[in-house]
């Protein structure tokens, strides 16, 4: 190997919580997540950092793990990786291990296992300003000479806050030639993890180290937050307020961008000569792709609480309160922040079930997360209940608000009921651990919390310009070819080929209420669930022969269709799994055809049946 | 489960507010899990800082048995569910209930094993 061209791997290694991933995006530069919960980091994170000899440094970003005993899958990832025995990661030239200061003791412990591992190492001090703060006295210098490694202070949150790891890594002080020892086996016996934790004890000892005051603030909250009663009743409070405040928060800006999106079409429609360039421009581009736009202040204000309430360390204790719940359905308390998760997105949700430690926990969390309320879900629960539902004030709650609350609950009620049923058909009865650590509280950090909103103004508004706008085009050639012939009565899509498909797909759909136009709607919104509100967008400006092409979707959807339409196909939503990239990566997690196949199986079945018993019901 | 005389108790027997010493683990966890995952459980509980003469105090339970519990100790705290704690032998420490009063009170709603 071409030492003087390669760059020289490095890997952080780390318990969770220790503020690794923070300090990863200091070294690197790399814009990622960084949460207050664990088991994050569930992806392999690389960055790569140039240095003045031109060599570079490609710094690895370990999951977190409190030690080298693996329970989950994530933390047999670190220990394979620091042991060279992933076929793709050769093991690391430098390990940085990263501890928290304020709370030493649980992290020099794994810096004593990995250290015994062999490998060049640096410890890195995080959160020392923290840890000052509020008490903590670490001779660093003197830890370093008891390890027999570097030992620098960190701050990775501030600007400059690792300058003094930077240096190190670029310097040779680490440099020396060590034989890898690593343990034979996988497990450490007891007696090994009694001789580590005296070891610790003597170098906490010879460290001068003296643990932090507890603020008694942490503990006052703490009473309250995971109170038994007061807990719960603040837990659904929390989550209350956020779905209220995605649907009142968002009014004005979702009306500006209405609006501006109704003067583009009206501009263009007067700017340009009618035929099909227009129509395409005004009708599948602007009436399409645009009404979906519309719905990014609700896509941000979710986004706003769900990062918060994960930087603020309080979606632990949302677990620790509801473990008992979903422990009575055979779902780990572990399972909840996955799930949470998945009322953002099925995809990172269904990544982050690498920390439950019990395969088959793990594969009923999978099965159900889609049945979270996905962030896509919005821009069609919005629609339809800003045509359908009145605003209503019921007390102090608007009815539209209560209305999206009740679909949300829906979600989690049938993912616990689909769990419960699943736990009756499996024989294993294995338990699984909870041991969750509760991270201290902290305010969120505000520059991450932008930083984590931008990145999903990005993902959002690349998936309307993409994937959404593409559907959008290729659903306008549909719908506006063959044209109508001339001695036509009907709007012009009816002739076309996406309203013949509409009017074939409507002898399914037809018993559980969907006209043609929503038919049509479904076939592109397979592939991602907010494309329907935009097909819908196309279709219905295709259809008003002419006149009003730029005229809003939601006064349509009020005046022509049913309540009992409407309900069926928020129902349908509830359930149907129209989203193919989640299948695709249950595909790869479970690493067979068999899950996807069986969840989209299930979930289409369960979306048919609902949706025809409430339009049965409602007619 | 280990508790005959009264010392030494276990983990999950417990209330919120009390706190306790470390006297120890089972041997297994009498939980109805493979010999592996019992073992890996009480290695994971060694690796969290539940060692001879760690100082632990109950935070909080859960109502209806009090599963699962809220335990400080080295300055962390974890959820544990009672069948985790219940490995767990300790002694209680004397100055139970006198260091927060104001989280003992607290507790008090919450009912003990």
């Amino acid at each position: 190997m071409d030492a003087a061209v390669t760059p020289l791997r490095m890997a952080l290694v780390g318990v969770p919580n220790c503020g690794k991933t923070a300090l990863f995006n200091r070294l690197t530069g790399s814009r990622q997540k960084v949460a207050n919960y664990p088991g994050v980091t569930v992806e392999r994170r690389e960055g790569e950092r140039a240095t003045a000899d031109g060599r570079g440094q490609r710094i690895l970003d370990l999951p977190g793990t409190y030690s080298l005993n693996p329970t989950t899958l994530d933390e047999a990832i670190t220990r394979d990786v620091l042991l060279g025995r992933l076929a793709d990661t050769p093991a690391p030239e430098l390990v940085i291990c990263v501890v928290d200061a304020v709370h030493l003791p649980i992290g020099l412990r794994l810096a004593l296992e990995v250290k015994r591992l062999g490998l060049p190492m640096v410890l890195a001090l995080n959160r020392m300003d923290v840890a000052r703060r509020r008490g903590v006295q670490i001779d660093a210098a003197r830890l370093s000479a008891e390890l027999g490694v570097p030992v620098v202070p960190t701050v990775a949150v501030k600007r400059g806050g690792a300058d003094a790891l930077i240096e190190i890594m670029e310097s040779d002080r680490w440099l020396v030639p060590r034989s890898v020892t690593a343990p034979a086996g996988n497990g450490v016996s007891a007696q090994d993890a009694e001789q580590l934790q005296r070891d610790l004890q003597g170098l906490l000892g010879a460290a001068g180290y003296s643990p932090p005051r507890d603020n008694p603030w942490f503990a006052r909250i703490d009473a309250l937050l995971l109170h038994p009663f007061a807990g719960l009743v603040i837990l659904l409070a929390v989550l209350f307020v956020m779905f209220q405040a995605v649907f009142s928060w968002a009014e004005a800006p979702m009306d500006w961008i209405e609006g501006a999106m109704n003067s583009l079409g009206e501009f263009t429609a007067a700017h340009m000569p009618a035929g099909p360039l227009a129509s395409l421009l005004v009708n599948g581009v602007i009436g399409g792709a645009g009404s979906v736009l519309v719905f990014l202040p609700q896509i941000i204000i979710l986004f706003f609480f769900i990062l918060a309430l994960e930087d603020s360390g309080y979606l632990p204790r949302a677990a620790y309160l509801l473990d008992r719940l979903m422990g009575s359905v055979g779902l780990s308390g572990r399972a909840f922040i996955p799930l949470l998760s998945s009322h953002a997105c099925a995809i990172p949700g269904i990544m982050a079930t690498r920390t439950i430690p019990n395969w088959r926990d793990r594969l009923t969390t999978i099965m159900i997360a889609p049945l979270m309320t996905c962030s896509a879900r919005l821009p069609v629960y919005g629609l339809l209940i800003a045509a359908l539902i009145p605003a209503r004030a019921i007390g102090p709650f608007n009815l539209q608000g209560l209305v999206l609350f009740a679909l949300y609950s829906a979600g989690i009620v049938s993912g616990l009921l689909v769990a419960f049923v699943m736990k009756h058909f499996s024989k294993s009865r294995q338990y699984s651990p909870l041991m969750l650590e509760l991270p201290d509280f902290q305010w969120p950090n505000a520059a991450n919390l932008v930083l984590g909103l931008w990145e999903r103004v990005k993902i959002f508004l690349s998936r309307v310009g993409g994937i959404i706008l593409a559907l959008m085009i290729v659903l306008w050639f549909l719908s506006s070819y063959p044209a109508p012939p001339p001695d036509a009565t009907g709007p012009a899509i009816q002739y076309s080929l996406a309203g013949k498909l509409g009017a074939l797909l409507q002898h399914v759909f037809a018993p559980i209420g969907f006209n043609w136009q929503i038919s049509i709607a479904l076939v592109p919104g397979l592939a991602a669930r907010e494309v329907a509100v935009g097909a819908l967008g196309t279709v219905y400006a295709l259809s008003a022969a002419g006149d009003d092409v730029s005229g809003q979707l939601q006064p349509l959807i009020a005046s022509s269709w049913s309540l009992a339409t409407g309900c069926s196909l928020l129902v349908w939503y509830i359930f149907a799994p129209q989203c193919l990239s989640t299948l695709a990566v249950v595909k790869r997690e479970t690493n067979s055809w068999r899950y996807p196949l069986i969840m989209a199986g299930y979930l289409f079945a369960l979306a048919y049946i609902a949706a025809f018993v409430t339009y049965r019901v409602m007619r | 489960m280990s508790d005959r005389s009264g010392q030494p108790l276990a983990l999950s027997q417990l209330r919120a507010g009390q706190v306790a010493t470390v006297l120890g683990l089972l041997e297994s966890t009498g939980l109805d899990a493979g010999r592996d995952a019992s073992q890996s459980l009480l290695a994971r509980l060694r690796d969290l800082g539940f060692v001879p003469g760690a100082r632990c105090e109950v935070m909080a339970r859960m109502w209806l048995g009090g599963d699962p519990m809220a335990v400080r100790i080295g300055g962390s705290t974890f959820a544990l569910r009672r069948a985790e704690a219940a490995a767990v032998r300790v002694e209680l420490a004397v100055e139970a209930g006198v260091a927060r009063e104001s989280l003992a009170r607290a507790g008090a709603s919450a009912v003990a094993a």
